[in-house]
């Protein structure tokens, strides 16, 4: 067979499928619509690492690390300050600057630096601030807005960003929140860090699960019209084709509506992508010019849809008999062979075995035979089905009128049933084994923070110098603030901090109703001061905490370059007993009320607001953060949670959440037209029924146990193929076999939603696809 | 209206119009138990939707339908869907059988429809399938049987409820002249044999010659051909 004959033929195809009046435009304009959303979202797919890079990129360049060894003031030095905080759940990025020298670089974004009290925003923030919206997120940054931050200097278009201009926060350099900087940007390579191979094995699997129902999509969407179209088909034979000249023909057309999906699916993402622009998924925002396909990625789409098409259509013809009379698939067709398609899951559980316990911190995993791997699995469930729904309903047995004519017309055509809920199952089976997955490595990404939600639910560290004794009681008049307790601590060495400070033990200072929430006190009043035992470390504070002896305040964070400020343990150092403090921990320290408490002690602690209060009151932690930024605009404020989960993990798994959502919406959309255009193909037949009485109600009932029964079984082999697959993974990385019952039940529920609601919309047409004009052929 | 002393279905004064498109102006029309009328006509003329109207499946625009003393434009659809289970049978043009249902499953469906016990409706499939000659193709589905085939196995199905009316649409239109005519021959012989009042549309001559009387529809309208076998 030629090249010219296939050319000749696919050619032919092409223009059958423009000329074939209203019904084959109809037919292209489908097919279009669907590729089209298949390639939009292969084009995003191909386009997020660049989007991700060119976030990175822009974070590096903006970079300002306020870490490492104080620099002197220079021309080219500025003070920032990172005062970052969030608002309804939305991360703030804040700095405050004050230039000190004409030379200070300007950060990526902004020409020049905002005066005293003025601020440069982003374009979302400056939104914000203007809506009623933000007008809690106004008071908290008082600040004039006198310019916009530039797209170089934000990773997102909805990115909430402000640099404000300051004074005076040279005292306030501490080696981690506010430093001297001399240039933005990371200098040399940024240090590769190991990617963790979990991680990896997650995103790899997310990214097969998702892209392959697409792919499953794409294939049922070339087959949109397909039945009348063999019909059509049947003249040609009539005229002198053969039947492989009429398939190639079949895939001429097909191959027409895929190319036109290739430019509808352009068109659907360049839309999309400015539509990006605007919205903001799992706190992330990209700017439209962001989301560029890889050029290598966006031609193999290219090229892969169209050969798709061409092969989809080939293969599906296979079992069809175009004769010239017009007669499609006259006889039963010829019963499916379970081998090879066993062979295709079995496939892939022999390409992930060899990863099995591979999941260590020095593990790797072959990329290739992961996604090959799972490919296999998933593929396998498409080729499964159909031999599953012709096995099983060859054994139903009868029942009622509407049971009977499901169940026949199953028997007949189990493969386009099962072709119908392909996608669902795959989608299903790949989400039951990734959920399977998340929820077993879950452990090793959720870490214990030990805090107290029930004695606090935010911490704000102060800053060095903010009187922390005074600052509990203005959190205590901010509306829904119902208990504050503040904390001053610093380390005690028993040598100068300059070299070392040998053995150390901690020295809290509070009321006594504050010291109360770290140590069972057995009396206090003001003047008193204790020592504390059963905490964590007995033996410093035992040997430490001797009265008389002289012990070295760390003045600077543990640097060991601030002053040698000396203490004198007092004498009648009443004994205490430890308990768990609201931050979890259980120190063992000297404890020392405000009255024994030096000044030039007192100036160098640390403060600390544990602040508890009514979560039934609306945006009581806005209002909670705005006291700490009026009481210290550089506090560190802290929500507290009983679990911290690692943020990529989060990031994972709000991506597949997203993403599983956007597939099973777009497997709808193609189940719903796959059942409309069965149910035009058989309007004279319903016509007919409707004719000699048949119910609606027996109509109605027939086609959803037409679409349960296979939507039944693909659920239930789309659930025993997940847990495999999950199974294997969680052996790959080594975790404990565990089946997490809600999340399979989740997403098969998920799953039979989705076909539930095309069943109830496909009802209307059924209703007026029964009325007795289809009788009439005239 | 009073319809003729005797006659089954009466229909005076029909007019149905599809848009701007007018099918039946002012047709009338009448049957006796056990007779044969062929509707006649070319094509376009409004015979099927005559026809349609006669079974209750399509309502008139206007006009009085009476079948068995009530009249049809009366009832409600569910009525009407009853009525057209339990008294009314059909042939259409291509069989119209359920292509996924065996032949006796599509000869038992209407019994089933209207609540008979499977065994049972099956049973009366078989001797009806038996009557028009097929009874061997019972197992098979429709795809698998000849036009010739498939319609008788439509027209026992038709028949297995026993109805009163038979309503039958260009039942030859898609066999050869053999076949048309032997299809003609076991449909009309075993509506009478059961009393069965048949309407036969037609634009065939010798599909007519079955039929006890004759009446041509031309433009809408109708006209009694009364002619006697």
């Amino acid at each position: 067979m030629s090249t010219r004959e296939w050319g000749r033929d696919l050619g032919l195809g092409f223009r059958f499928a423009f000329t074939g009046g209203r019904e084959g435009w109809i037919r292209v304009l489908l097919t279009a619509v669907g590729v089209g959303l298949g390639v939009a979202l292969l084009l995003l797919t191909t386009a997020i690492p660049n989007a991700l890079s060119v976030r990175h990129a822009r974070d590096n360049d903006r970079a300002d690390h306020t870490y490492g060894p104080v620099r002197p003031k220079a021309a080219n030095t500025l003070v920032i300050s990172d005062t970052d905080t969030e608002f309804h759940g939305h991360d703030v990025r804040g700095r405050l600057v004050e230039p000190e020298g004409p030379e200070a670089p300007v950060p990526p974004g902004l020409t020049a630096y905002p005066a005293t009290g003025d601020m440069v925003v982003s374009p979302a923030l400056r939104e914000l601030l203007g809506s009623s919206e933000g007008r809690l997120l106004r008071a908290r940054l008082p600040y004039r807005i006198t310019g916009t931050i530039t797209e170089d200097g934000l990773v997102g278009s909805r990115e909430l960003a402000y640099y404000a201009g300051a004074k005076n926060l040279a005292p306030k350099i501490d080696g981690s929140r506010t430093a001297r900087i001399d240039m933005y940007g990371l200098t040399g390579t940024p240090p590769q860090s190991h990617a963790d191979p979990i991680l990896i094995l997650l995103v790899l699997v997310v990214f097969v699960v998702l892209l392959m129902p697409v792919a499953v999509f794409i294939a049922t969407a070339v087959r949109f019209g397909g039945e009348r179209r063999d019909r059509r088909l049947a003249a040609l034979r009539l005229v002198g084709s053969d039947s492989r000249m009429t398939r190639r023909i079949a895939a001429g057309e097909a191959l027409a509506g895929s190319l036109v999906g290739l430019v509808f699916g352009t068109a659907f993402f360049l839309l999309g992508r400015q539509f990006a622009g605007s919205m903001e998924v799992v706190g992330i925002s990209v700017f439209p010019d962001y989301l560029n396909p890889s050029p290598t990625l966006a031609a193999l789409v290219a090229l892969a849809v169209p050969a798709a098409a061409v092969l989809v259509t080939l293969f599906a013809l296979r079992g069809v008999v175009i004769e010239p009379l017009g007669v499609v698939r006259t006889a039963k067709p010829a019963r499916r062979r379970l081998w090879w398609r066993l062979l295709l899951p079995l496939g892939g559980i022999a390409l992930l075995a060899p990863m099995i316990g591979q999941g260590g911190s020095d593990g790797q995993f072959n990329q290739y035979l992961v996604t090959g791997g799972v490919l296999l699995l998933l593929v396998g469930v498409t080729a499964l089905l159909p031999w599953a729904v012709e096995a099983v309903v060859a054994r139903l047995h009868r029942g009622s009128v509407a049971w009977q004519l499901a169940v026949r017309r199953l028997q007949l055509s189990s493969g386009s049933a099962a072709r119908m809920v392909n996608g669902i199952a795959v989608a299903v089976a790949g989400a039951v084994a990734l959920q399977m997955l998340f929820a077993g490595v879950q452990g090793d990404y959720t870490k214990r923070t030990g805090q107290d939600v029930t004695r606090a639910q935010m911490q704000i560290n102060l800053s060095d110098g903010t009187p922390f004794r005074t600052a509990a009681d203005q959190f205590r008049t901010t509306k829904g603030v119902r208990k504050a307790v503040s904390l001053g601590s610093a380390s005690l060495g028993e040598k100068d901090w300059k070299n070392g400070p040998g053995d150390t033990t901690l020295l809290v200072s509070g009321t006594c109703a504050s010291l109360r929430e770290t140590a069972r006190l057995p009396s206090c009043r003001d003047g008193d001061a204790f020592v504390v035992t059963g905490g964590e470390d007995d033996a410093a504070v035992t040997k430490l905490a001797r009265p008389g002896r002289v012990l070295h305040l760390d003045a600077d964070h543990g640097a060991g370059k601030g002053p040698d400020v000396r203490w004198t343990v007092p004498a009648g150092l009443k004994p205490a007993h430890a308990i768990t403090s609201p931050n979890g921990t259980r120190s063992s320290a000297v404890l020392l009320t405000p009255a024994a408490v030096p000044d030039r002690v007192d100036r160098l602690l640390d403060g600390t607001v544990y602040v508890m209060f009514d979560k039934g009151v609306p945006d009581v932690s806005e209002y909670t953060r705005n006291t700490a930024a009026k009481v210290d605009p550089f506090a560190d404020v802290m929500v507290w949670s009983t679990t911290e989960e690692s943020r990529n993990f989060t990031s994972i798994r709000t991506g597949l959440y997203v993403g599983a959502l956007c597939v099973l919406a777009l497997i709808g959309a193609s189940l719903l037209v796959t059942q409309l255009e069965q149910l035009r193909e058989r309007r004279k037949l319903l016509s007919s029924l409707m004719a000699f009485g048949t119910r609606r109600r027996t109509l109605s009932l027939s086609v959803f146990w037409q679409t349960a029964i296979p939507v039944a079984l693909g659920l239930l082999l789309a659930s025993v193929v997940g847990l495999t697959l999950g199974a294997v993974l969680l052996k790959m990385v080594g975790s404990p076999l565990g089946v997490d019952w809600r999340s399979v039940l989740s997403m098969t529920g998920a799953g039979a939603a989705v076909v539930l609601v095309v069943t109830a919309l496909s009802l209307p047409p059924l209703l007026r696809l029964m009325r007795p004009e289809g009788l009439r052929t005239e | 209206m009073t319809p003729p002393p005797g006659s089954l279905l009466t229909a005076r004064d029909l007019r149905k119009a599809y848009g701007p498109t007018v099918a039946l102006d002012g047709a009338e029309f009448s049957i006796h138990p056990g007779e044969v009328v062929a509707v006649m006509g070319p094509s376009g003329s409004g015979k099927s939707t005559l026809l349609h109207c006669l079974a209750g499946i399509v309502p008139p625009d206007s006009g009085s339908i009476m079948y068995d003393g009530r009249e049809l434009s009366g009832m409600s659809d569910a009525e009407r869907s009853a009525l057209r289970r339990g008294e009314f049978g059909f042939v259409f043009q291509f069989g119209q059988l359920v292509p996924e249902l065996t032949c006796v499953e599509n000869v038992a469906l209407p019994l089933r429809l209207s609540g008979t016990p499977r065994k049972k409706a099956e049973r009366a499939a078989l001797t009806w399938l038996e009557r028009l000659e097929v009874d061997d193709l019972g197992g098979k589905r429709p795809g698998e049987v000849s036009g010739g085939q498939g319609q008788r196995v439509a027209v026992a199905r038709a028949l297995v409820t026993a109805p009163r009316m038979v309503f039958a649409d260009e039942p030859t239109g898609a066999l050869d002249s053999l076949n048309g005519e032997r299809v003609m021959e076991l449909l009309t012989d075993a509506a009478r044999s059961t009393n069965a009042a048949v309407v036969l549309v037609t634009h065939e001559a010798r599909v007519a010659a079955y039929s006890d009387r004759e009446i041509v529809v031309r433009d809408g309208r109708s006209r009694d051909m009364e002619r006697a076998v």
